[in-house]
């Protein structure tokens, strides 16, 4: 029975391209199977890399080192200077002059001065306003927010104690309160963990993908494919799916690894993490294939996709930069980036427990973008050499 | 489509490459059950002229049927079959891997795949070596893997460039034989090669030289017709006079 | 004459796979020696062993007086190796390809440069310089490919299948090339299937399944090897006919050799015209035959092809 005589309908058609689009698949499994190194490049990286942005690169800082210079040597500057101690978050590293401290922060030995006049424990007991100087290394402004915001905060709860004022408070007509829901604790790690998880799963999806189609025409095999009667959309699509596999493998191993080593919290449905983390692969992946498909060349395919996924990610997704913070290019760009999507729908399931509810515009964008960078790569994936 | 209609057309087939003229009008017609033989020097076009037949590069002027349709069409492409001259087969996947591959993008249903996959596998004596990986196979082990992956789906047009490269006497005979039968079974078969005496073992050949043809016919015919006694004699004669 | 090239119980194993099994040979100086053998047999092995890129895993060899398991580096730099693919790139243009691998080697400035101009003269590429290597034919990059391994004027030069896909024209032309490199001093090793240019070895190595089964000069291995009288028969429906004369008496062997025949029967048996015969009444029209002098493809298939029944693994 020749394959003329099977009736060519299109349930025909239709089967024998889901047939197609499955050999691609297997055929691309295998490969991903027997090298060692994609499946470390998908999975290991992505953890290792969360790893050292987690624990290494928080913005967190506890011991700031400060020195303190006490001008008035009474009991009351004394008791401050131990309250500022015992904090926990700062180190009060040295007892110096005030004109020292530039030295100090040129020797990096401290990032902050406490200077107390002399004259404090006096104005204290006559009840009279006084203030502590405080001098900031500003060569590192995150460290010197830091320094600002905890020295203060310090102050500020030592100052009736420390001016002997019992339980007496002096309520002003409003107060305000403050309450930092989601993350009170300001801990960077969930924070960051969700931008760094689209961040790892963006640049290894991009880069596992950048391989497949170049590598083919590197190889010399996809002049053989060519001659067959697969098509370029089940060629892309069955290369596709391995990697969505392999990609959703990474996310589930990131995801462990932020809840067990950050304390990452999970406070809405997975499957919406899941569903969100899903789509946006599958972007990432199309991305990497199409620029596969135009460069042919894996050398210039591993490099412009590892580069069109950093950039982007880290500067324009809001992982580190708040995106309201941008000029407005910037943020129109940021439109177009599926990360900042994801950042946005992963901080607001993970930290907030959203559900699609409030989370579909970021889905519907990922979807759209994913749907588009598949046409495109189809439509430019030439059955031809040159 | 009828019987008698040629498998395959090319006429005035024009590319070039840059300020490279890899083809400059090259013609041909290979009928049902003909072994075609494009002998040529590297670069005379060969490799060209077999990627305009598969649709792989376009022409500029001049044109190309297959089975009476263009190539590279979805239709055409699922009766030919082709053994580029690169190395294309997937090196880190075994032999039956290959050919499973291969059997699934022709859709083959599953009966029909396994029997020819033990023929093939049986006739290029490959089935001890089932599990082994290509880039573990010798390099006429591999050609003849090459072959039977571009036979499963029984192709009625064959297009071959330069499959005997680097093989060695023993394995091109085998190769050879095995084209012997399938032409004899009505397979229009195109083939490409360096080796001379190969040329005459074609139905018919055509002698390409700078993107076109010097000569043609059948090889007995040709040879008699210029006095020589080699084929290979008639092949550096006709280069040099042209030249 | 001293040795350039000694091979004693060479061996190489790849876990319980002997690619290469106790193989044993000279090449003297000056010598063009042939290594001939079927896909697999371990010719490519045996010359990685030599050339120091690959560690015998028993028996020794020296190149150049240097021994190739202890010694490597040594013997990288004093041949010269032309491998299968030529690692020529396909985008630089000519003589930038040569000043690359020059350097490889050591040389510089003026006489890698002058050397260069020589030996582009030397093979016949005076002239294009510039061009970029990809868009030279395949017969003149071979020749490219060989003066980018003679640039160092090495005494022993490896040649894998240098003429692989190369039309006759540019083969026999190569071929002038190697021999008038030999007739300089260099020792010239190469591998080849086409047997016609085995024969301008002055002896030839023949492996098979890791062996070397035979080594001799062309004219010692047709008298050993095909001992058997050679017949040509030419003609129409061969094909058929020659199942016929596969049965008959005392013949040997028939294999096709381009539209003919060539016949090893036994001297006791058919002569020319009972070649022809058979043929004829088995179904062949316009059949000749005559006896003609073995080959060297005669005595590879000989010796080969009667091992063929498994395939060299």
């Amino acid at each position: 029975m020749s394959l003329d005589e099977i009736q060519d309908t299109g349930a025909q058609r239709l089967r024998r391209s889901l047939i197609r689009i499955g050999a691609m698949a297997a055929k691309e499994t295998i490969h991903v199977r027997r090298d060692p190194r994609t499946l470390a490049l998908a999975l290991a990286m992505p953890v290792a890399l969360l790893f050292l942005f987690g624990y290494g690169v928080s913005t967190d800082l506890d011991h700031l080192p400060l020195s303190v210079a006490d001008q008035d040597g009474s009991d009351v500057s004394r008791e401050l200077t131990r309250t500022l101690g015992a904090s926990g978050e700062i180190d009060v590293v040295s007892r110096t002059a005030a004109e020292n401290a530039e030295n100090l922060f040129r020797k990096n030995h401290a990032v902050g001065a406490v200077v107390i006049p002399s004259g404090l424990a006096a104005d204290v007991a006559a009840g009279k306003r006084t203030k502590v100087q405080l001098l900031v290394d500003g060569s590192d402004p995150v460290v010197a927010n830091q320094v600002i915001s905890k020295v203060d905060a310090i102050l500020r709860a030592a100052s009736p104690r420390l001016a002997g004022l019992d339980v007496v408070r002096l309520e002003p007509p409003l107060s305000v309160k403050v309450w930092t829901l989601y993350n009170p604790e300001g801990r960077s790690a969930l924070f960051m963990v969700p931008g760094l998880t689209a961040l790892l799963l963006a640049i290894t999806a991009v880069m596992l993908t950048a391989l497949a189609i170049a590598g083919e025409w590197e190889r010399g095999s996809m002049e053989q494919l060519f001659a067959t009667p697969v098509g370029r959309f089940e060629i892309i699509l069955g290369k596709l799916l391995p990697y969505l596999v392999l990609g959703f493998l990474a996310l589930l191993l990131v995801l462990a690894f932020g809840m067990v080593a950050f304390d990452l919290p999970v406070r809405g449905r997975l499957w919406v993490v899941f569903l969100l983390g899903f789509v946006f692969l599958a972007g990432m992946l199309g991305q990497g294939l199409l620029i596969s498909v135009v460069t042919k060349n894996q050398l210039v395919a591993t490099q412009a996709g590892a580069l069109s996924a950093l950039l982007p990610s880290v500067i324009l997704s809001g992982m580190i930069f708040p995106i309201d913070n941008m000029p407005l290019l910037l943020q129109l760009l940021s439109r177009l980036i599926p990360a900042r999507y994801l950042v946005h729908g992963l901080r607001g399931v993970l930290l907030k427990g959203n559900g699609l509810d409030v989370l579909w515009p970021d889905l519907l964008a990922m979807c759209i973008f994913t749907a588009f960078i598949l046409a495109i790569a189809t439509a430019r994936f030439q059955r031809r050499l040159a | 489509m009828s019987d008698t209609a040629p498998a395959l057309v090319a006429s005035g087939m024009v590319r070039s490459f840059g300020a490279v003229k890899a083809l400059a009008g090259l013609s041909f017609r290979v009928e049902r059950g003909e072994l075609y033989g494009l002998v040529g020097a590297d670069g005379a076009g060969k490799t060209t002229a077999m990627r305009a037949l598969t649709g792989l590069v376009p022409l500029d002027a001049g044109e190309a049927q297959v089975l009476g349709m263009a190539p590279g069409s979805p239709r055409v492409r699922e009766r030919i079959g082709l053994m580029p001259q690169q190395y294309s087969l997937y090196r880190d996947l075994t032999v039956s891997e290959n050919l499973l591959f291969f059997g699934r993008l022709a859709a083959l249903p599953r009966p029909l795949f396994r029997e020819r996959r033990e023929r093939l596998l049986a006739i290029t004596r490959l089935a001890r070596f089932e599990d082994r990986r290509a880039d573990q196979l010798s390099g006429g082990m591999y050609k003849k893997l090459a072959l039977a992956c571009a036979l499963l789906h029984e192709p009625e047009v064959l297009l071959l460039d330069e499959p005997t490269n680097g093989v060695d006497p023993v394995s091109r005979r085998e190769l050879w034989e095995l084209l012997h039968g399938f032409v004899e079974s009505g397979m229009a078969v195109v083939i490409s090669t360096p080796y001379m005496d190969e040329a005459e073992r074609c139905t018919r050949v055509g002698l390409v030289h700078q993107g076109r043809l010097l000569l043609e016919g059948r090889p007995e015919a040709l040879l008699a017709a210029s006095g020589r006694s080699t084929f290979e004699d008639l092949f550096v004669h006709a280069i040099a006079e042209a030249a | 004459m001293s040795l350039a090239i000694t091979a004693k119980d060479l061996t190489r194993r790849f876990g319980a796979f002997t690619a290469v099994d106790r193989v044993t040979f000279d090449v003297e100086e000056g010598e063009i020696f042939g290594y001939l053998g079927a896909n697999g047999a371990g010719k490519s092995t045996t010359i990685r062993m030599l050339i120091g890129l690959l560690a015998p895993t028993g028996g020794s060899g020296t190149v150049a007086g240097h021994d190739v398991a202890t010694d490597p580096e040594a013997v990288k730099a004093s041949i010269g190796y032309m491998s299968q693919k030529f690692s020529l790139y396909l985008d630089l243009p000519v003589m930038e390809n040569l000043v690359f691998f020059g350097s490889a080697y050591g040389l510089q400035g003026e006489t890698l440069k002058a050397r260069a101009e020589e030996l582009l003269h030397r093979v016949g590429l005076a002239g294009q310089e510039d061009m970029t290597t990809g868009d030279l034919p395949g017969g003149l990059r071979q020749r490219l490919a060989l003066a980018s391994a003679l640039l160092h004027r090495p005494r022993v030069v490896f040649l894998d299948e240098p003429t692989a896909g190369v039309d006759p024209v540019a083969r026999r032309a190569f071929w002038d090339l190697i021999r008038e490199l030999a007739a300089g001093g260099t020792t010239v090793f190469v591998t080849t299937h086409y047997l016609d240019e085995a024969e301008y070895c002055r002896r030839i190595g023949l492996m098979v399944d890791g062996k070397l089964v035979a080594l001799d000069t062309p004219a010692g291995l047709k008298r050993t090897w095909v001992p058997e009288r050679v017949v040509v028969a030419r003609g129409r429906n061969l094909g058929e006919a020659a199942a016929a004369l596969r049965a008959a008496p005392g013949v040997k062997a028939v294999a096709p050799f381009g539209a003919a025949l060539h016949v090893r029967v036994e001297r006791s048996g058919l002569d020319a015209a009972g070649v022809r015969e058979v043929l004829a009444r088995a179904g062949g029209r316009d059949v000749t035959a005559e006896e003609a002098a073995p080959s060297l493809e005669d005595v590879f298939l000989a010796v080969v092809g009667a091992g063929a029944q498994g395939e060299a693994a």
